[in-house]
């Protein structure tokens, strides 16, 4: 039988020589994580100034903001908005924001960087097509930002882009036309840079583990990575066909998306035949999973780090790798929550709202594990641990106010307002930053050899957690009051009283965002000024602990490294060593 | 890394695959001569849908010669796949509904 | 279970093996294939949402010549799948020159599949169907036609190019029978995703007067 037997046959490449090899086409998966965390950086600030434009538009819609009508003539004449390149601003920010920071940072920055690492392999499985993953995704994001330069602008969809909106091109409105055709290609791009990806997580977990690390002494992280990448290769692959569908209505004259008689600005359109749901239904069908694949490495990075900060294992590790599966597999089955007032059959709204209340269980199970482990710990409250407390938090938050949205009759009511935007915010845009951000602090010193500063890094922490709170708390309440979303400007009578709630998210998100300026400059400073770091200095128990910091080429210098026992062995009774490291044989030390 | 444990796993000789490439000759010829039944429409979807899922599993099963595999690369790839497919028929209700709406708008 | 005290244990999931006893790279193909089958599907539930939703869908393919065509088409494939297992064995026998005959000649099915299909295209453009309309019915014929039919060709063609990359490699003595037997498990899903196109497309729009 001919097989590739060795799985270390396939990485025996040599150093890489020349700076093109070495930084920008390396193979080298440390590498290629960086590229992706500071891709993931970009776009994060790209996003962020975007929601400054709109909260700036939403407080104070009349003012003239300057510089703005130099980026778009005709969206922002004299610097004032109009209500569609509002809208054109903010589909971008949620589609930088969703794809090239959530999907991005968590799973092929950190990911790609430690997973390989934490096995104890080389590198990744197919190094070549993570190195193609990786230039795929800045083309898409390329693509995506382009959209911002033509004529148009981007378009006025929303990152969702429901049809017939999205599918009717430019008769639709600004944006709509090239705008949203980039849109559309660099989504599809997207797509098929996170499917190579996901394959490449799921062979590499599965065969490139070192000897004696077995499924059950993977670290959490490694887990919520592989959970993920089996969620993209699913879900990704739905995305695809329906965004080369929209482009084809588009360029194609089809009419996948768009029924017969749609009259836009009293024009008929000459479609017929096609269906607007049937796009919602493609769309959120990977959706959904998509949302849990923005948060299940944040799960992992979370857990992981609660273990070194509480200096004591996990409460389950068992019942958390369960959660992070059963979340994972209930995640292909509730997509429908997003569409409960989408004229959808009812009877589908409670195929839909039963499985959605189940999976709010083991996402319950997992805050309680995180609890309990807390619990009477003897904590070390390094910045990496007060975000990933902090997650805690914030995760519970976002999570509660989705048992209001899970349900059609509330959300008859609570749909499309301000309620729907504080819920995601808090669990993908706070809850899974938050993650972002322990990963940072917690491996800045593996990835750069450097320790960043504690005191900047509690200070960020501490500002952020009250400036996000201040930021999105508010907007339950906006919601209950009425406050519609996708809205440019307030206008209707009920809504002239929440002006001056506006206002106050408004300068929050601005003090917040100012607040994270404190990070940007502990990151860069730190990579070139901070204290050398030592290659364990959190004595944690996982195996990139065990390489010099910054780990050399191929990770373990040419050695394999054998795993003997589970991770996060910390204050293990009867042990003589306050912490073990995976890689430590002496049979003596037994729980 | 160590060395790998690859077994040398049982393969079907040319002529057994010779019969399943037959078989799926035959199964094809009785889809074209199911089509000119004049059954009704739910009886003939099923039926092909039924026969192109055995078609399916013959030639995953032998020519992409998964029977031979690891039990375990089988449960890893295609549940997950069936589930997802199967999935997709939660979206089926609502194209129901529109068929109605339409016919009776007409 | 105690496992702190033994490393090194026989499990093939206790790392540093194949859990699965096959390469990575085979590995890779087979995710890539159940990936790629979720997007086909989801082509294939779009398309058939819309028939459903259409009460005025075309049924248009005439016994002669399209379904004849199709199911010619399908012979081809098929048989071009059994060449292609016949290049695997081959390779797996170390018998080079018969490897690389038996993939050419998987090759030249691809290729005759695809002159069918795009001499039946042509006809039907022939007769005025377009992506946006067609002299029968609901515009989305064309459309849905099209596009599945066109996907499912693409991959028929970027298939015949990787079999003759991986031919010649494996004539070349660069490529190893696995790759042969890895480039075999993407023709032979391609013909896979063609067993629920012909049915789906096809046989159910066959006009039967």
């Amino acid at each position: 039988m001919d097989h590739e037997a060795a799985p270390s046959a396939v990485h025996h490449h040599s150093p890489p020589q020349g700076f093109i090899w070495k930084y920008i086409f390396s193979l080298d998966h440390k590498v290629i994580g960086k590229q992706y965390y500071f891709l993931s950086l970009l776009a994060v600030i790209t996003g962020m100034v975007l929601s400054w434009l709109m909260r700036l538009h939403l407080a104070w819609g009349t003012a003239a903001i300057p510089l703005l009508d130099k980026l778009s003539p005709n969206g922002a004449p004299g610097g004032v908005m109009t209500p569609e390149y509002y809208l054109s601003l903010m589909t971008l920010h949620g589609t930088i924001m969703v794809f090239f920071v959530l999907t991005t940072a968590p799973q092929a920055g950190f990911g790609n960087y430690i997973l390989p690492i934490q096995i104890g392999a080389e590198d990744m499985a197919f190094p070549r097509l993570n190195m193609l993953s990786f230039w795929v995704t800045f083309v898409s994001f390329v693509t995506l930002v382009s959209s911002l330069f033509v004529s148009d602008g981007p378009p006025i969809s929303g990152w969702t882009a429901y049809a017939p909106l999205s599918a009717l091109g430019s008769a639709g409105g600004p944006g709509l036309g090239r705008g949203q055709i980039l849109w559309a290609l660099a989504i599809a791009t997207f797509c098929v840079g996170s499917l190579l990806g996901a394959l490449n997580f799921i062979a590499t977990t599965i065969d490139l583990r070192a000897k004696g690390m077995t499924l059950s002494r993977l670290p959490l992280t490694c887990w919520a990575w592989f959970i993920t990448a089996i969620l993209s290769l699913l879900a990704f692959a739905v995305l695809l066909p329906a965004c080369v569908l929209l482009i084809l209505d588009h360029i194609g004259g089809t009419s996948f998306f768009i029924p017969a008689g749609l009259v836009v600005s009293d024009a008929l359109q000459p479609h017929a035949g096609g269906s607007p749901l049937l796009w919602q239904h493609l769309f959120w069908f990977f959706g959904h999973p998509e949302v849990y694949i923005a948060i299940v490495p944040g799960l992992g990075i979370v857990s992981n780090v609660l273990a070194c900060t509480c200096r004591k294992p996990l409460l389950s590790y068992r019942v958390l790798v369960g959660c992070m599966i059963a979340i994972a597999f209930l995640s292909f089955t509730v997509w429908g929550h997003h569409m409960f007032l989408s004229g959808m059959s009812p009877y589908s709204g409670l195929t839909f709202s039963v499985p959605t209340l189940f999976i709010t269980i083991p996402a319950a199970i997992v805050c309680l594990i995180w609890l309990g482990t807390v619990y009477g710990a003897k904590l070390r409250l390094n910045t990496f641990g007060l975000f990933a407390i902090g997650f805690i938090s914030v995760f519970l938050t976002g999570g509660l106010s989705g048992f209001f949205l899970a349900q059609p009759s509330i959300d008859t009511y609570l749909h499309a307002t301000y309620f729907v935007v504080g819920h995601f915010h808090f669990v993908m845009g706070v809850a899974a930053i938050f993650g972002m951000f322990t990963g940072t602090y917690f491996w800045f010193p593996k990835m750069f050899g450097r320790m960043m500063n504690e005191t900047l890094g509690k200070i960020h922490f501490w500002l952020t957690f009250i400036g996000v709170y201040c930021i999105f708390m508010p907007m339950h309440y906006l919601g209950f009051a009425g406050n519609v979303r996708r809205y440019a400007a307030f206008t209707d009578d009920y809504m002239l009283p929440l002006i001056p709630v506006h206002k106050f998210i408004t300068v929050a998100a601005l003090t917040t965002g100012a607040v994270q300026l404190i990070f940007i400059f502990n990151l860069f400073w730190s990579m070139f000024r901070g204290k050398l770091a030592s290659a364990n200095p959190w004595e944690a128990t996982e195996l990139e602990w065990s390489t010099p910091s910054p780990p050399p080429f191929d990770n373990f210098g040419g050695q394999h490294p054998v795993v003997y026992r589970p991770p996060y062995e910390y204050n293990v009774e009867g042990a003589t060593a306050e912490f073990i490291p995976q890689f430590t044989p002496d049979p003596v030390i037994k729980a | 890394m160590s060395s790998v444990a690859v077994h040398a796993h049982a393969s079907a000789g040319m002529s057994w695959f010779m019969k399943v490439w037959g078989c799926l000759l035959v199964l094809t010829g009785a889809e074209v001569f199911l089509t000119y039944e004049e059954l009704r429409l739910e009886v003939m979807l099923f039926l092909l849908m039924a026969i192109s899922i055995v078609k399916a599993a013959l030639i995953i099963a032998y020519f992409m010669h998964l029977r031979y595999e690891k039990r375990s690369l089988f449960l890893t790839l295609i549940p997950a796949l069936v589930f997802v497919l199967v999935m997709m028929v939660v979206m089926f209700p609502d194209s129901f509904r529109i068929q109605t709406m339409r016919l009776i708008s007409n | 279970m105690s496992e702190s005290d033994v490393a090194m244990t026989e499990s093939t999931w206790s790392g540093g093996a194949l859990p699965y006893a096959i390469s990575s790279k085979k590995l890779g193909m087979w995710l890539f294939i159940v990936a790629d089958s979720i997007t086909f599907g989801a082509m294939l539930v779009a398309y058939a949402y819309l028939r459903v939703a259409s009460p005025d869908w075309p049924i248009p393919f005439k016994f002669n010549p399209s379904i004849i065509n199709a199911t010619v088409m399908t012979f081809v494939l098929l048989s071009s799948s059994i060449t292609m297992v016949a290049a695997v064995q081959a390779a797996k026998e170390g018998r080079v020159r018969a490897c690389v005959g038996w993939m050419a000649a998987t090759m030249f099915g691809g290729v005759l599949f695809d002159i069918l299909h795009i001499r039946e295209w042509l006809g039907l453009i022939h007769e005025g169907v377009r992506l946006f309309q067609n002299p029968w019915g609901s515009p989305l014929f064309g459309a849905s036609f099209f596009s599945l039919t066109g996907l499912h060709m693409t991959h028929v063609t970027l298939g015949v190019i990787y079999l003759a990359v991986v031919a010649i490699g494996f004539g070349r003595k660069k490529f190893s029978a696995d790759d042969v037997e890895i480039s075999g498990l993407y023709w032979h899903f391609v013909d896979l995703v063609w067993m629920f196109i012909f049915p789906l497309v096809y046989l159910i729009s066959a006009r039967l007067r």
